[in-house]
C-alpha cells in the first residue's frame, strides 16, 4: 500500500512540476513574438487605440476587406492610452493614438514610428434644456468649468459670451474621459495653452486628474452621458457630434473668431501649422492668430507602428491605403478633412521605414 | 475490519497483479488537485510579481496616498479604498437585515407552498449576471435616482453630509444599490439554511414556554446561528468588495473622497476594470496589479475567516449532536 | 416583525421581477433574426448597425472550452476527495476550492492577461481559462456532494465482487452520480456564460467576423452588453438589452433546470438506497 502511494505521489508531483514549469516560463516577460502568431496569417491585422479615429477605421475595415488585398482589420477602440500600451507590449500589430508618444513611451516602444493618418478635431459638447446649438465659449471659461470654478449655466462668464441666449440656472456637470484618451490629451493641451490656471493645476495628458465631474470610458461613454444628463458639458471626437446628434460649442480662436468645427476650419488649422517635429508629431492645438478661420482644438491622429514587424508588408500596404485619397475620402462624412499633401509625403517616407 | 480494508488486503495478497486502474485514477485525480493548487499559486505569483514595481516604489504609502496621476506617475489608493469601503459597507447595511429577514421568511414564516417558489426567485436573483445588473443600473436605476430619489433625499435629509451633493445618475449611491441587490441573495440563502438547521426541539421548546414567534426567533434562533450569520455577512462583504463590472458601469469613475453618496467615486475592482486596458505608463499598470493584490488579500482573508467560523460551528454541532 | 420579514422577501422578489421585466420589455422588441445572423458594422457616419452573430458564436466557443477544461478537473478533484484523500487533506482541498471561489473575477482577468496574453495577443483561450477557474469550484463542490450521496452499499458490493477502486468508480459510482454531475455542469455553464471580468482583458479586441478559433480573440455576449451599455446610440442600447435578454434566458433556464434536475437526481439516488 505504501509503495503504491509513494509511486503515485511521485508521478503526480512530476506531472505537476512539468505543468507549472511550462506555464511559468511564459510568465510576465514581455516577449516580442508577433501577435496572433498562431495564425501567422498576414491576412489579418489587429490594432487598438483611439476612439476618435475608430469610426474611420470601421469604414476602412469594411472597404479594405473588399479590396484586392483582402486583409481583415480587427480594431479595438480602447482609447489612445490603451493603443500606445498595446503596441508597446506588442499585443497588437498597430496602435492608434491622437496623442503622440511621450519620450518615455517612445523609448519603451522600441523604435516605433508614429504616422499621422487622419486629420480631425475634438469638440466641446453640451446638453442643456432650452439652450440651442453652437453656444459660444472660450478656452479659459471651459477651463474654469472643468476646474469647478464656474458651476451654473447662467454664470456671468457664459452669459457675457452669449447675449442673445437665455441660459437657465442649471448646475453644470462636467463629463470627462476616465480612460487613457487622445481626446483628453487634445482637450487638456488646448486648455493648458489658453489657461495658465489649468496648466499649473492639471496640465496636459491622456489621463488628466480632473478635479470635478463624472468620468466615462471612451468617446461613446462621454456622448451617452452628455445625452442623458441635463446641464452636462463634455468633449468628444468630431464624428460623434453628427452621429449622436449632439450640440457643439464654438470656441474662440486666437484671432477672436468662433469657427464651427467644419472640415474647412480644421483644414485651416492644419495649413497654419506645417512644422513636423522630429518624432513625427504635429500639434494643431490653439493655432496662431494668423489662421483666422482655424478651429482651435484640431488634431492629427497617429498610427503607431513598429519598424520591425513580422507583418511589415501587410502593414505598409494598409497604411498606404489609409493615407491615399481613397482612404481619406471615407473621412469626409465623419467630419475629417483629407490630409495635406505635405503630410502625405512625410508619411510615405515614414512608411518606407517599416521593414522586417 | 471494513469490507473495503478486507478487499484491499485480499488484493495485496494477489501479488503480481498490478492495480493499474487504481494507480492511474489516483495519479489523475491527484494531478487535478495539484493543478488547482498550482493555478492558485501561479495566480498569486503572477499578480504579486506584476505589482512589484509599484509595491517597491510606493510601499505602504500606497494605501494612504490620495494621488492617482498618470502624468506625474504617482499612484495611491486611499480614495479607492475609501470608496470601496463606503459602497460595500452601505450595501451591507441595507442588504444584511433584508437578507436575514428573507431567510427567516423562507424558513419560518412563509406558508409551505410558497417556500420553494420564493426561494427559487431569491436564488435566481443571485444568478443575474453582474453586467446585466449594471446595464439596468445605468438605464433604469440611474435616471430614477437622479430625477426622483436623490432630490427627495436631498430635500428631506440634506443636512446629513452623505446626502448633500448634487443629484446624479451615476455615483456612489447607484453603486451601493447595485451591490445591495448582489449581496442579498447570498446572505439570504445562507441564513435560510442556518435557520432551518436550528434543532426543532429548541424552537418548539421556546414556543411551548409561551414565547411569540418573534421572541423565539430573537431569543433562540438568532443566537443559535449568530456565528453562521457572521460568516454569511463576511461572504457578502467579500462579494461586494470584489465586484468590478456592475460597479464600474454605475459609479462614475472619479478618484475622489467619498463625502457624499450622490457624488462620483472609485472602488478598487471597478478602477481596475476601467483603467487596465488603457494604461499610459507601466507603473500605472503595475499599480493596478497592486490594487489586485489588495483585493486578493481582502478576499482571501475574509473567505478564510468565514470558513474558519463555519468549521468551528460544524465541530460544535458535531459534538453537541 | 413578521410583516417586515414578509415585506423584505417580497421586496427581493419585486427587484428580481423589475430587472427581468426591464430586460424583457426592452430586449424583446430588439430581438430579430438580424441580431442572430448579421455581423456588427457601421454606417458612413460611424453609427453602429448589424447584429451580434460573432459574439453569440464566441460565447458558445468560450464557454464550451471553459467547460471542457473545468469539468474533468472539477470531477477529478471531487473523486480525489471522495476516494483517496484523508479527511484532513479533503478538508484542506475543500478550503482551497472555497478560497478559489472567492477570488474576485477581475483578479482572475488580470492574472490571465499576464499569463496568456502578454506577448501573444488577446485570445479566447485565455478567457476560457479564466472562466474555468471560476467554475471548477462549483463543479467540484456539486460533484463531491453527489458522490457522497451514492450509497456505500453500492461501492462495497462492487469491491466485494473483486472490482478495483477505479473500476468501481468508473462503472458503478460515476454512472449513478452522473445526473448530479450534469446538473452541476449546467449551473456552472450558466454562471460562466454571464461572467465579464475574465474576458475583459483577454478577448475584448475581437473581429467582426464569425470565428470558432479559440486562439483568436472572440466576441462574447457579456462584453457586447458591457460595451454597448455605455454607447449613446439608441441602436446600441437596444442591442445591449437584446443581448441581455438572450443571456438572461440562458442563465435563468440553466439555473432553474439545474435546480429541478438536482431535486430529481436526489430523489433517484434516494430510491437506489
Amino acid at each position: 500500500m505504501t509503495r503504491m502511494k509513494r509511486a503515485a505521489a511521485a508521478a503526480v508531483a512530476a506531472g505537476a512540476l512539468a505543468v507549472a514549469a511550462g506555464c511559468g516560463s511564459s510568465g510576465s516577460t514581455t516577449t516580442v513574438t508577433a501577435p496572433g502568431s498562431s495564425s501567422s496569417d498576414s491576412k489579418v491585422l489587429v490594432g487598438a487605440g483611439s476612439t476618435l479615429v475608430a469610426p474611420l477605421l470601421a469604414q476602412w475595415e469594411a472597404d479594405y476587406l473588399k479590396s484586392p488585398a483582402a486583409v481583415t482589420i480587427t480594431y479595438g477602440a480602447v482609447g489612445s492610452g490603451g493603443g500606445i500600451d498595446a503596441i508597446t507590449a506588442k499585443s497588437v500589430d498597430f496602435g492608434a493614438s491622437d496623442a503622440p508618444l511621450s519620450p518615455d513611451q517612445a523609448t519603451a516602444c522600441k523604435s516605433c514610428v508614429q504616422i499621422p493618418w487622419a486629420l480631425a478635431a475634438t469638440v466641446a459638447t453640451y446638453n442643456v434644456k432650452g439652450v440651442p446649438n453652437n453656444l459660444k465659449l472660450t478656452g479659459p471659461v471651459v477651463a474654469d468649468i472643468f476646474l469647478g470654478k464656474v458651476t451654473a449655466w447662467n454664470d456671468p462668464a457664459i452669459t457675457a459670451l452669449n447675449p442673445g441666449v437665455s441660459l437657465p440656472s442649471t448646475h453644470i456637470t462636467p463629463i470627462y474621459r476616465s480612460d487613457g484618451s487622445g481626446d483628453s490629451y487634445v482637450f487638456s493641451s488646448y486648455l493648458s495653452a489658453v489657461s495658465p490656471t489649468w496648466k499649473s493645476q492639471v496640465g496636459a495628458s491622456t489621463q488628466p486628474t480632473f478635479p470635478t465631474g463624472t468620468g466615462e470610458e471612451h468617446n461613446s461613454g462621454v456622448a451617452a452621458a452628455v445625452q442623458a444628463t441635463d446641464g452636462s458639458i463634455g468633449y468628444v471626437g468630431i464624428s460623434y457630434i453628427a452621429a449622436d446628434s449632439l450640440n457643439e460649442a464654438v470656441l474662440k480662436n486666437a484671432a477672436g473668431q468662433y469657427p464651427q468645427p467644419t472640415t474647412g476650419a480644421i483644414a485651416a488649422a492644419a495649413s497654419a501649422v506645417t512644422t513636423i517635429a522630429p518624432d513625427g508629431s504635429i500639434s494643431l492645438v490653439n493655432p496662431p492668430a494668423s489662421a483666422a478661420k482655424a478651429y482651435p482644438m484640431s488634431t492629427y491622429t497617429y498610427a503607431i507602428v513598429p519598424t520591425a514587424s513580422s507583418k511589415a508588408s501587410t502593414l505598409k500596404a494598409f497604411l498606404t491605403y489609409a493615407i491615399s485619397s481613397t482612404g481619406q475620402a471615407f473621412g469626409l462624412p465623419l467630419g475629417f478633412p483629407p490630409l495635406p499633401a505635405a503630410v502625405v509625403t512625410h508619411d510615405t517616407a515614414e512608411i518606407a521605414k517599416i521593414g522586417s | 475490519m471494513t469490507v473495503e480494508a478486507h478487499t484491499e488486503s485480499l488484493a495485496l495478497a494477489r501479488r503480481g497483479r498490478p492495480r493499474f486502474g487504481d494507480l492511474a485514477l489516483r495519479v489523475l485525480s491527484g494531478g487535478a488537485v495539484l493543478l488547482v493548487v498550482a493555478a492558485i499559486g501561479l495566480l498569486v505569483e503572477e499578480v504579486v510579481s506584476n505589482a512589484w514595481p509599484s509595491m517597491s516604489k510606493f510601499g505602504p504609502g500606497f494605501l494612504t496616498s490620495t494621488v492617482w496621476n498618470a502624468v506625474t506617475d504617482q499612484f495611491g489608493a486611499r480614495y479607492l479604498i475609501e470608496g470601496t469601503l463606503v459602497t460595500s459597507l452601505f450595501a451591507l447595511a441595507i442588504a444584511v437585515p433584508t437578507a436575514i429577514a428573507i431567510g427567516l421568511f423562507l424558513s419560518e414564516l412563509a406558508p409551505r407552498r410558497l417556500r420553494a417558489p420564493i426561494g427559487l426567485m431569491v436564488e435566481l436573483l443571485a444568478a443575474i449576471p453582474s453586467v446585466v445588473l449594471g446595464l439596468w443600473g445605468i438605464i433604469v436605476l440611474g435616471p430614477l435616482l437622479a430625477t426622483d430619489v436623490e432630490p427627495w433625499l436631498h430635500r428631506n435629509l440634506g443636512f446629513i453630509p452623505l446626502f448633500s451633493g448634487y443629484p446624479s445618475a451615476s455615483g456612489l449611491l447607484s453603486a451601493c444599490l447595485v451591490l445591495t441587490i448582489m449581496i442579498v441573495p447570498i446572505v439570504a440563502s445562507i441564513s435560510r439554511d442556518l435557520f432551518e438547521s436550528v434543532p426543532g426541539e429548541l424552537k418548539q421548546g421556546a414556543l411551548a414556554l409561551g414565547a411569540t414567534r418573534w421572541e423565539m426567533v430573537r431569543g433562540v434562533a438568532i443566537p443559535q446561528v449568530s456565528a453562521g450569520l457572521v460568516a454569511a455577512v463576511m461572504l457578502g462583504f467579500a462579494r461586494a468588495v470584489g465586484e468590478a463590472i456592475a460597479v464600474a458601469q454605475v459609479i462614475g469613475s472619479a478618484n475622489r473622497a467619498p463625502s457624499s453618496l450622490f457624488g462620483q467615486g472609485g472602488a478598487m475592482a471597478a478602477w481596475i476594470a476601467t483603467q487596465f486596458a488603457g494604461t499610459a505608463t507601466s507603473l500605472q499598470r503595475s499599480s493596478l496589479y497592486f490594487l489586485a493584490v489588495i483585493l486578493l488579500v481582502i478576499s482571501l482573508a475574509t473567505n478564510l475567516g468565514a470558513q474558519l467560523i463555519v468549521r468551528r460551528i460544524g465541530r460544535r454541532m458535531g459534538t453537541r449532536a | 416583525m413578521e410583516s417586515l420579514a414578509t415585506l423584505a422577501a417580497l421586496a427581493a422578489v419585486a427587484v428580481l421581477g423589475m430587472v427581468i421585466y426591464s430586460v424583457a420589455r426592452r430586449g424583446a422588441p430588439a430581438l430579430s433574426l438580424d441580431l442572430f445572423t448579421k455581423l456588427p458594422g457601421v454606417d458612413p457616419f460611424g453609427r453602429p448597425t448589424g447584429g451580434i452573430e460573432n459574439s453569440i458564436v464566441g460565447t458558445v466557443v468560450i464557454t464550451g472550452v471553459a467547460t471542457a477544461i473545468a469539468v474533468p478537473v472539477g470531477v477529478l478533484v471531487a473523486i480525489y476527495n471522495a476516494e483517496f484523500a484523508s479527511p484532513r487533506v479533503a478538508d484542506a482541498v475543500r478550503l482551497l476550492l472555497n478560497l478559489l471561489a472567492g477570488v474576485p473575477t477581475i483578479v482572475l482577468g488580470v492574472f490571465m492577461f499576464g499569463l496568456l496574453v502578454i506577448g501573444r495577443g488577446q485570445n479566447a483561450f485565455a478567457g476560457s481559462c479564466g472562466l474555468a477557474m471560476v467554475i471548477v469550484p462549483v463543479i467540484a463542490r456539486s460533484t463531491e456532494e453527489v458522490l457522497a450521496l451514492v450509497p456505500s452499499s453500492l461501492r462495497e458490493g462492487s469491491m466485494a465482487l473483486g472490482a478495483s477502486r477505479s473500476r468501481t468508480m468508473l462503472t458503478v459510482v460515476l454512472p449513478t452520480a452522473v445526473g448530479g454531475i450534469v446538473t452541476g455542469t449546467i449551473i456552472a455553464v450558466a454562471r460562466a456564460a454571464g461572467e465579464t471580468a475574465p474576458l475583459l482583458f483577454t478577448t475584448a479586441l475581437f473581429a467582426s467576423a464569425v470565428s470558432f478559433d479559440p486562439r483568436q480573440a472572440l466576441g462574447s455576449l457579456p462584453l457586447v452588453i458591457f460595451f454597448d451599455s455605455e454607447q449613446p446610440s439608441q441602436f446600441a442600447q437596444q442591442q445591449a438589452w437584446a443581448a441581455a435578454l438572450v443571456l438572461m434566458v440562458v442563465v435563468l433556464v440553466g439555473a432553474i433546470a439545474g435546480r429541478l434536475l438536482s431535486l430529481r437526481t436526489r430523489r433517484q439516488i434516494e430510491k437506489a438506497r
